[in-house]
């Protein structure tokens, strides 16, 4: 039997996998690296070191940025230099003790340990001044825009710095939503000529450290982004929904990226979820999306589910179908 | 290509520093504002159909809509009584337990730029709200509702139902959001079901049409 970390390789580069990848299975996540604040339950207002505010309301499933006048760290997007400020990553020993101690647990030999970067770039872009004020600001201050985005990647670029000499990880996970169940946010010429070369350049620096495996999460519709993703670099795109041609998009592109999810999170996680529409989906999904270069996932991006029980029943499923396939 | 066609053609493609001078031109030329503003209605129309068949994208329906608002305020002052008055007014919001905005702030833009007054409640908005807001704002004529998450169907089935059986007069309901369907919301009693942004602008003119 393969370990989970070479039934991954496996599968992500048309070999023979023995099974299925089972969700997120093949990476240990890191999520609470030094400067990670976020609301994690319902109740929470988390304001974050950009000065992002963050609000889980009660009986809610996730938390949304605020973006009132009060609120909105981007008031005025051609007084950015003076609006934000990037923060301080020069965090002591104490601080990085729990991620290290996470870190020295995982066995590198079965799993990836994988370094979190979310929000992405683009979410930055919104969160700090709302998603209207940022989408309109690409066409109205665009250099202003590519200012800011060159700010972002930077930053992110410092923490990768820290990260990799810290954690020494094998792989990243990258959150950044790049459009809604039907469509992308932008035009594919729009998100490259603002978001390629920054993500390149990122991406790049995260290889040329040592992590072999890029896992971009963007849990929507993103066919047209995916020969951007390539060249970015990312080797597995966490999020694809079934809106995305699943099939389509494994025959024109598989040999280069590999497709994580088919199973959409709105369909199976929700308050009136049972195991049969868990099987259902996985058997579909399975079935249909095949065994190579596709691993069959939960859209949500990260490895749980909002209503208690989905997550592993799907993982449950997953092995059944494993063994009915392989 | 006449001024009125000048302005339309900028507000397709969201030009939003000339369309207001391009405005101000067509009245100098003698333009009728009553046209000027069907005009720009039209080119959101046209900005709807290009959405939602993914010829356009969020920034550049944005911006159209920006372009139409900054004409209209050059012949606002000029519409009154000359027959640019609205098709009624709309209450919006998403269903209670819900706080996506995006979806829901696009389609308020596009059916006000169809000519609709908008009283826009928001997110999380409960039952009562609705019901409230078609009690008291002037010439209800449509309430649309949306939820983008699976969780808050339920809180959208009750909002619809509740609307429907509150003996209120005059209004029509329309519904949308990634997992609502036609069938969904043909089951729930809604009167009509968009898709996208463009297509609710266009469902909402026919709803009233029919009323």
């Amino acid at each position: 039997m393969l370990t989970k970390k070479q039934n991954l390789l496996e599968t992500i580069k048309g070999g023979r996998p023995d099974r299925f990848v089972n969700q997120y299975e093949f990476m240990e996540l890191t999520v609470f690296i030094p400067g990670f604040k976020y609301p994690l339950a319902p109740g929470q207002t988390v304001k974050d070191d950009w000065g992002i505010t963050f609000d889980f309301p009660e009986g809610q499933i996730g938390a949304f940025p605020l973006h009132d006048d009060k609120h909105k760290v981007i008031k005025d997007i051609t007084q950015w230099r003076e609006q934000v400020k990037a923060p301080r990553l020069d965090f002591k020993d104490e601080e990085w003790g729990p991620v290290i101690e996470q870190a020295g647990k995982v066995n590198r030999e079965e799993q990836f340990l994988a370094a979190c970067q979310m929000p992405g770039i683009f979410e930055m872009t919104h969160h700090l001044m709302g998603m209207e004020d940022a989408l309109m600001a690409l066409y109205e201050e665009p250099e202003e825009m590519h200012g800011l985005i060159a700010l972002l990647k930077d930053q992110e670029l410092r923490r990768a710095e820290l990260i990799i000499e810290r954690l020494h990880p094998d792989a990243l996970f990258h959150h950044d939503d790049w459009g809604g169940q039907a469509s992308t946010f932008l035009s594919p010429n729009m998100y490259a000529d603002f978001f390629l070369e920054p993500y390149k350049e990122i991406y790049k620096f995260w290889k040329d450290n040592g992590i072999e495996l890029i896992v971009h999460h963007s849990d929507s519709y993103a066919a047209t982004y995916v020969p951007l993703m390539i060249e970015m670099g990312i080797d597995i795109w966490q999020g694809t929904m079934t809106t995305n041609d699943i099939p389509k998009l494994i025959e024109a592109y598989g040999k280069q990226i590999t497709f994580m999810g088919g199973l959409d999170s709105g369909v199976i996680d929700f308050p009136e979820w049972t195991p049969e529409i868990c099987a259902e989906h996985v058997e579909k999904a399975c079935r249909s999306f095949g065994k190579h270069y596709f691993i069959p996932c939960l859209t949500q991006g990260l490895p749980f589910s909002s209503f208690p029980g989905v997550y592993d029943e799907v993982s449950r499923q997953i092995d059944i179908m494993s063994k009915k396939m392989f | 290509m006449s001024k009125i066609d000048d302005v339309k053609a900028n507000v397709e493609k969201g030009k939003t520093k000339i369309v207001p001078g391009l405005v101000q031109e067509a009245l100098d030329e003698g333009g009728n504002p009553v046209e000027i503003l069907d005009a720009m209605v039209s080119a959101m129309g046209v900005v709807g159909d290009k959405f939602s068949t993914n010829e356009i994208f969020v920034p550049e329906m944005l911006m159209a809509a920006k372009a139409m608002a900054k004409g209209v305020e050059i012949i606002k002052p000029l519409l009154a009584g000359e027959g640019g008055s609205s098709l009624g007014t709309c209450v919006i919001g998403t269903v209670q337990g819900d706080l996506h905005d995006i979806g829901k702030n696009l389609v308020a833009m596009m059916i006000e730029s169809a000519g609709f007054t908008m009283v826009d409640l928001g997110v999380d908005v409960s039952i009562e709200k609705f019901i409230d807001a078609v009690k008291t704002n002037e010439n209800v004529k449509l309430v649309a509702c949306s939820g983008l998450l699976t969780t808050t169907m339920p809180a959208l089935k009750e909002t619809v139902k509740t609307l429907k059986e509150s003996g209120l007069p005059g209004f029509k309901v329309l519904v949308g959001g990634a997992p609502v369907t036609a069938q969904f919301a043909e089951e729930i009693g809604a009167d009509g079901y968009a898709a996208d942004a463009g297509s609710a602008a266009i469902k909402a003119k026919e709803l009233i049409a029919a009323a």
